[in-house]
């Protein structure tokens, strides 16, 4: 059952909240032992928000479209009254006092929240492999990354323990996870969805958004939670969707790009197949399909690198005096960025506003991109290098690098599944022109009406 | 190219020194990336300070 369809059969009574959270708590005990997705649990509160909108429903007061909907939340959105780690020893005992805009506004259209989901450790690497709640692991393969950093978000959505939840993408950490795991997540166009109440890692390049099994799910989440907060001041006071697309939206003559430099250049040749297929597919349903050359995303890379490794060495300042608190990938990274000189971070937001007028005009010949999210499918955990083409890379720089250009331009993309290789799903993105969502979920659901669907993880079947 | 073991010492961090030989290794191919996109930078071109849409930055 999908988000729409349990939102459809909880308004016709034909299941209550309380028994969609009954059977979402049975399946996190069941599966946690293998996935270590979450790191708390809020079932009490969960089971006692359900029975509320049981009563909302009965007394014919729907809150909104999440009404009664199970969901969780990536560990680094604060919530009132419940520990809020990011995944780390600095934040272990961290209980906040207010809640997240995004825990808002989904409380306001009636989600019932499950819990806070396991995640790479700040936010600051793509694995999941946390040193201090455990690995997360992939649903598909649990000796796999489930990608990351919301590495939680994707497997408590892929095996079917809730039916959305929220992640973070800073450099392509939703958009991994949902490759990696088989599923939809959307990073919104830069000041869509309001940051505050989400721990920062990078305030220039952090995005917040939803992970759900379907596109028009993850529509229904986003209509929930975008839109103006003045309490974020990088919020855009443009109005907020609707996004949800119709029954039978097409994609007919939408001028759907496929970058002929970059995205396709060192690949796994299983991933550029699924992807290439899905482009065929497009034009089949009457997208204009054609190739487009893309400005140097190995140059926009290395900016958003810049701008990243300070920003997040910036916040993180205070806590940096305690090494023994944070895992060694992480302080690594954290050191880069105490390493490099003020110029380097204005200048690499200086080169950052070229690139992004000059990836502009790629707007007025395509409607949007169609690319890989990721070279490869999920990587074994603790594995650090691969090899692509001849090269060996490493495993965060790789899976980052079709994903990472998109965090600094600010442009909105949508990662869906577009097959299944080797027993592991492949993940293809849609990038459009900012605030753009609504074609790009409207071209994602028509994919999926057209056939662009993969089976479900053979764990959710259990 | 900088030194970047140098600048660590400078600053007095205490990044142990086998961290720092990776941790320079990785800085240095940034910067050999990075550097040529800074070198010839206008003086009229500002940073970005929050992406916004052009309707609203304007």
């Amino acid at each position: 059952m999908t988000l729409l369809e349990a939102a459809s059969a909880l308004r016709a009574r034909r299941v209550s909240a309380v028994e969609l959270a009954t059977d979402s708590l049975c399946r996190i005990q069941a599966l946690e032992p293998r996935l270590n997705s979450f790191i708390t649990l809020t079932g009490e509160a969960a089971l006692e928000r359900a029975r509320q909108a049981d009563r909302e429903l009965a007394s014919g007061a729907p809150r909104g479209t999440l009404h009664g909907i199970p969901i969780a939340l990536k560990d680094l959105f604060l919530t009132r009254g419940v520990r809020t780690t990011a995944g780390s020893k600095v934040y272990a005992d961290f209980v906040p006092d207010y809640d997240a805009a995004v825990v808002e506004r989904l409380e306001a259209a009636g989600a019932v929240i499950m819990g806070k989901l396991n995640m790479h450790e700040m936010a600051y690497g793509i694995t999941s492999a946390n040193p201090h709640y455990g690995p997360v692991r992939n649903p598909w393969d649990t000796e796999r990354s489930p990608g990351g950093s919301s590495g939680g978000s994707g497997a408590a959505v892929a095996a079917e323990t809730v039916f959305g939840a929220m992640g973070s993408d800073t450099g392509g950490s939703i958009r991994i996870p949902a490759s990696f795991c088989g599923i939809v997540g959307i990073k919104p166009t830069y000041g869509r969805v309001s940051r505050y109440g989400a721990l920062p890692l990078s305030y220039s390049l952090d995005h917040m958004g939803p992970m759900a099994r379907t596109v028009r799910d993850t529509a229904v989440m986003l209509e929930a939670i975008a839109g103006h907060d003045r309490r974020d001041n990088t919020s855009s006071v443009r109005p907020a969707g609707p996004y949800l697309p119709d029954e039978g939206c097409s994609i007919r003559g939408l001028k759907i790009g496929v970058p002929e430099n970059y995205f396709f250049d060192r690949i796994d040749p299983e991933v550029r197949s699924a992807v290439e297929a899905a482009a065929q597919l497009a034009s089949r349903l009457g997208a204009e399909v054609r190739p487009v050359r893309v400005p140097d995303i190995n140059a926009i890379n290395a900016v958003s690198r810049i701008v990243l490794l300070a920003e997040a060495s910036a916040q993180a300042g205070p806590h940096l005096a305690k090494r023994e608190l944070f895992g060694a990938d992480v302080l690594a990274l954290f050191d880069q960025g105490r390493l490099l000189a003020a110029t380097d971070y204005i200048n690499a937001q200086r080169v950052r506003r070229r690139q992004r007028e000059e990836f502009d005009r790629i707007w007025q010949t395509v409607d949007c991109l169609l690319a890989p999210a990721t070279p490869t499918t999920a990587p074994r955990i603790g594995e650090t290098l691969i090899q692509l083409g001849g090269v060996e890379e490493d495993v965060r720089l790789a899976s980052t690098r079709l994903v990472r250009s998109i965090n600094s331009l600010g442009y909105p993309a949508l990662a869906i599944p577009c097959g299944v290789r080797g027993g592991l799903p492949v993940g293809l993105q849609l990038i459009g022109a900012s605030f753009q969502e609504a074609l790009l979920l409207c071209a994602g659901a028509a994919l999926e009406d057209g056939g662009l669907r993969i089976p479900r993880c053979p764990l959710a079947s259990t | 190219m900088t030194d970047f073991k140098a600048v660590a010492r400078a600053r007095g961090l205490d990044i142990p020194e086998a961290d720092l030989d990776r941790i320079a290794a990785t800085l240095e191919k940034l910067e050999a990336l990075f550097g040529p996109l800074a070198a010839d930078l206008p003086s009229l071109l500002e940073p970005v300070t929050g992406i916004c849409s052009r309707e609203e930055a304007e």
